[in-house]
């Protein structure tokens, strides 16, 4: 048995699943600041009698998100090395940075080292202040690690945290290295505290199974490397719901999900059944990062939307104010036109149609309703072609790539939310396809959370030229032949992800999706000196098998 | 708000398409490998998420779009590749971000280059297939009616292709930047080679010697470049951004810089810039790229050093730099005189030029006859005969300002014209857009 648990901004679900068949559910109101009591109270009435039935608990967090949102971030220092290229002063807006002299170049060569002063001076301020955890981050320090590592021994055990940029992630681009850093290094202490009254709640409990934190990217990572990489469990209630969706209807094609609530819509794509991730990752309080995330946008636009009417088009949202007037609000919602509808029976019907009146007086409350509608759905519509398109325009660099560039074509929508089954009609009408609306959409992202497995990426540059290999989110750096070819780097990073997935408790074989293959022979002086390998892998989000269910 | 990244001045489009599965053949300098540093150094800078930078993919050029310029034996379709139509398709891309405001200013960094292509086009020569910039010059001018184009080539090696198409163009300004043509392919470029007989003195050559660095090219930048343009009101600024002046390019002998291509296009501002060559592809074009790319955008390049930068490395002797400046005077005097040639010529009616085009990648020559029909009213026609070993063109060409007499004259000829086995007999009308073989 598996607990999912979905904490959001007011309130947590939690389901307690018997492979996919749900045995409970239960509700409880979440007090931010105290999260932990919240989530221990929700735990305490969904663990099952016998506890050793209980395999998993999978916990969304929403700590690292409300931390970011109300500022509340331990205060750290940032070490800096960017070398050549753009003028890094913008990075140190961020907060206390320090910049170092040294540089690596594009090929993960060392060009020159950090002064060991600049070094020293930057710890003794740091020191000064008071700041406990810090962030190390070079430039291409995903192609070469060495400058990070070095910074971090000589500061050695003088900060309690200390978080390397090339272990986070092994993707490229610098100042969102940068950012991702921070961030985590922000998180740490914080988190750590969170994780110890889990522990404590858990154990008093009497459960002692595995917990996993949900991430951005659809996929688990355990507790305890939560602790390492807290940035990891920022912005997980999307991925709870897109897993949720996925759980409730399963789907081998193009689709699109939508999560249609109070106020906002949360938009994602399926790509032959797969959820779709951001290229690098996703923005957190403006700042872009390499946290691995599903591709999602969330617009202003739900069932307690304030619309208006001008100029012959409806405006609704981005705002909410107060219920929809059928409920005792003042101001028409998508909400009051679903009620005139018949579509839903809630409040009052007679107000839903002035509701309907305000907005277009003199018009039969039952049309105004069904245009408000249709321009409900239209703009999701209008939403998606945008997604779609900008999926469609991701830069490819070979001719191949650019050749066989395929449109993401949807069969389906999957809409899970209050007013989804309301909205069925409107929606098919307007994308011209089939709608579903899953049964229990209500707890779907729980369910997303506990049927959610463990994800993992890891990416490999090798420079048989230079006879080395780097795999980043390891900090390996290794010397290899002039012979290492492809299979070879296909297998070690196959090994190295299986080696992380077991780490983090995942038995048996993970299937693993090659993201990127780039292989290119180094030519110096018309002869051939070499090789560069570069790939990118990953244990791609998904639900986990279910034991005895046929996949 | 605090914002986190740099924000560009100028909204500036960006097609960075290295082509990493198309290369000549896999030891040539044009490989696959070209523009993996550039890609790499530029991702890493994390330029897709600067505010106002915004990256294109390419698109596919059609084959009209080829038939426009260029006169291909046996023909566009038979000649180039999925590559060439990208590359070529780019600079369209690039060109309508620009002309329909998506962006300000646009830079094509495309494999492959084009600026040795010339009109005719029997194979590969100098790396290039098409004429790029032409290609998209010719695609603004039937979409946008755009006239008056000036064309900055800064490639090392004299822009042979580019000047040939637009030889006889005034509305066309081309000049070019590069090492002397007595040191380095093509071998052309001379101060002398300044325009047909209805353009003269609006095909500028600045040949530089060897060795020229950031001293040389500011002082041609300041004294010829820019008094030329200013004068010349040119509604778009194209250019040949070419980047093999780099003092570490293993196929030329020049000592520019990052810094110095930065700084020549802060000074240029280029409406859009194309990539030609640059072979240095690892402690050159990721710098100069990046460059370029910052000084376009109207950011600070300041910190684009090449890791052994030293200036005073290259400093420049005082011999040189007085060499460079009776260029400059010279050039100057060419564009002084601009146009005067048109009069003596058009007495003539018909002025004829015939040239050798040597194909450098497999080894073969052309030899060609131009003869320019002179009008009062409009550059003239001109007719087109080029015979390689393996095949002949036979051509008519009507430039896209043609008058609509010549534009007649150019047909009648075309349709008394017998066809000839082995012989493409081509009508080219860029003013209503019609490419006829037979
Ligand atoms: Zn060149
Ligand atoms: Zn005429």
């Amino acid at each position: 048995m598996i607990i999912g648990i979905d904490v959001g901004g007011t309130h947590a679900d939690g389901v307690l699943l018997e492979g996919a068949r749900l045995v409970a559910k239960h509700k409880v109101a979440v007090d931010q600041e105290h999260l932990s009591e919240s989530i221990i109270s929700l735990l305490g009435a969904l663990v099952p009698n016998d506890r050793r039935q209980l395999e998993r608990v999978h916990l969304s967090s929403t700590l690292a998100t409300n931390a970011i949102v109300t500022g509340n971030l331990d205060p750290i220092g940032m070490l800096i090395q960017a070398g050549p290229g753009i003028n890094p002063d913008f990075l140190a807006n961020n907060g206390p940075t320090w910049f170092l002299d040294g540089a690596i170049d594009h090929r993960g060569h060392i060009i020159r080292d950090p002064d060991l002063r600049l070094i020293d001076e930057a710890v003794a301020a740091m020191l000064e202040a008071g700041i406990k955890s810090v962030g190390i981050v070079t430039k291409f320090s995903h192609r070469n690690s060495l400058h990070e590592r070095f910074i971090a021994d000589r500061l050695g055990a003088r900060f309690p945290h200390i978080c390397m940029g090339h272990q986070i992630s092994g993707l490229p681009n610098f100042p969102r290295r940068v950012y991702t850093t921070w961030l985590n290094a922000s998180l740490t202490a914080r988190f750590a505290q969170f994780e110890k009254a889990i522990e404590q709640g858990l154990t008093q409990l009497g459960v002692d199974c595995p917990c996993h934190i949900l991430k951005a990217d659809g996929g688990t990572i355990p507790f305890a490397r939560a602790i390492e990489f807290p940035c990891e469990s920022v912005h997980s209630g999307p991925s709870a719901s897109v897993m949720g969706c996925l759980a409730l209807a399963d789907q081998s094609e193009d689709a699109i999900l939508l999560d249609i609530g109070g106020t906002t819509t949360d938009i994602s794509l399926l790509v032959d059944g797969t959820p779709l991730l951001e290229p690098y990752g996703i923005n957190i309080a403006g700042r872009p990062t390499l946290i691995r995330a599903l591709n999602t946008v969330s617009i202003g636009l739900g069932g307690d939307s304030t619309v208006a009417f001008a100029d012959d088009a409806f405006r609704i949202g981005p705002r909410r104010s107060g219920p929809p007037m059928a409920q005792g609000g003042t101001t028409p919602t998508p909400t009051d036109a679903l009620v005139v509808l018949g579509l839903l029976a809630v409040g009052s019907a007679e107000k839903a149609a002035a509701a309907m009146q305000c907005l277009c007086p003199g018009e039969p409350p039952a049309d105004t309703a069904s245009r408000l509608l249709t321009a409900f759905a239209e703009r999701i519509s209008q939403e998606v072609a945008a997604m779609i398109d900008s999926v469609f325009s991701r830069p490819v660099y070979t001719v191949s790539a650019l050749l066989q560039r395929r449109r993401i074509t949807p069969e389906k929508l999957i809409v899970i939310g209050g007013p989804a089954a309301a909205l069925k009609q409107s929606l098919e009408n307007c994308f011209n396809l089939p709608c579903l609306v899953p049964t229990d959409y209500e707890v779907a992202n729980a369910i997303g959370a506990a049927r959610t497995q463990l994800t993992v990426q890891a990416t490999l540059y090798a420079d048989t030229a230079d006879g080395r290999v780097s795999i980043p989110e390891i900090s390996c750096l290794e010397d290899i032949s002039n012979r290492f070819g492809m299979a070879e780097a296909e297998s070690k990073l196959e090994q190295v992800i299986c080696g992380i997935a077991s780490d983090m408790g995942m038995t048996g074989r993970p299937t693993i999706d090659f993201l990127e293959r780039l292989e290119m022979n180094v030519i110096r002086g018309f002869e051939t000196s070499g090789k560069i390998l570069n790939l990118k892998a990953q244990i791609r989000p998904g639900l986990a098998d279910i034991q005895g269910e046929q996949p | 708000m605090t914002s986190f990244m740099p924000r560009a001045l100028n909204r500036t489009a960006l097609i960075l398409f290295p082509a990493f599965d198309w290369c000549i053949s896999p030891t040539h300098p044009e490989r696959e490998e070209r523009l993996l540093y550039t890609r790499d150094q530029l991702i890493e800078e994390g330029l897709e998420d600067v505010d106002n930078i915004v990256f294109l993919n390419p698109e596919l050029a059609s084959h009209a779009d080829i038939d426009r310029v260029h006169l291909c034996a046996p023909s566009s379709h038979k000649l180039l590749t999925e590559s060439h139509l990208i590359s070529a398709g780019a600079t369209l891309r690039v060109a309508r971000a620009v002309m329909d405001k998506e962006a300000d200013n646009a830079f094509a960094i495309v494999r492959p280059p084009g600026h040795h292509a010339m009109q005719t086009v029997f194979g590969d020569r100098g790396f290039c297939i098409v004429n790029i910039e032409a290609i998209m010059i010719e695609y603004i001018r039937r979409h946008y009616g755009v006239k008056k184009i000036a064309i900055v080539d800064t490639d090392c090696h004299h822009g042979d292709g580019t000047q040939d198409i637009y030889y006889n163009d005034p509305d066309t300004l081309f000049i070019s930047l590069h090492q002397d043509g007595r040191t380095l392919f093509p071998g052309t470029g001379f101060i002398r080679e300044s325009g047909g007989p209805a353009a003269n003195g609006y095909t500028i050559n600045l040949p530089l010697p060897p060795n020229t660095g950031e001293d040389g090219f500011d002082m041609v930048m300041e004294r010829v470049v820019m008094p030329i343009l200013d004068e010349f009101k040119p509604e778009l600024i194209i250019n040949s951004a070419g980047q093999d002046n780099h003092y570490t390019d293993p196929i030329t002998n020049m000592n520019f810089t990052a810094q110095g291509y930065a700084r020549l296009n802060q000074r240029l501002n280029p409406d859009i810039c194309v990539l030609e060559g640059g072979y240095s592809i690892e402690g050159a074009l990721p710098y100069t790229n990046l460059g370029i790319i910052l000084a376009m955008a109207g950011m600070d390049y300041s910190h684009v050093k090449e890791p052994d930068y030293d200036q005073a490395r290259f400093r420049q002797p005082e011999e040189m730099t007085k060499y460079i400046a009776g260029v400059c005077d010279k050039a100057l005097e060419v564009f002084e005189n601009r146009g005067k040639s048109k009069e003596e010529a058009l007495k003539k009616k018909v002025v004829s030029e015939r040239k050798n085009i040597f194909y450098d990648t497999t080894g073969f020559n052309v030899d060609e006859v131009r003869q320019y029909h002179l009008c009062p009213d409009c550059p003239g026609f001109t007719e087109v005969t080029a015979t390689s070993p393996r095949a002949r063109i036979h051509a008519y060409t009507v430039p896209f300002n043609a008058c609509p007499t010549c534009q007649r004259t150019a047909r009648d000829l075309f349709g008394a014209t017998q066809p000839i086995p082995q012989t493409i007999t081509a009508l080219q009308d860029r003013v209503a857009d019609i490419y006829e073989t037979k």
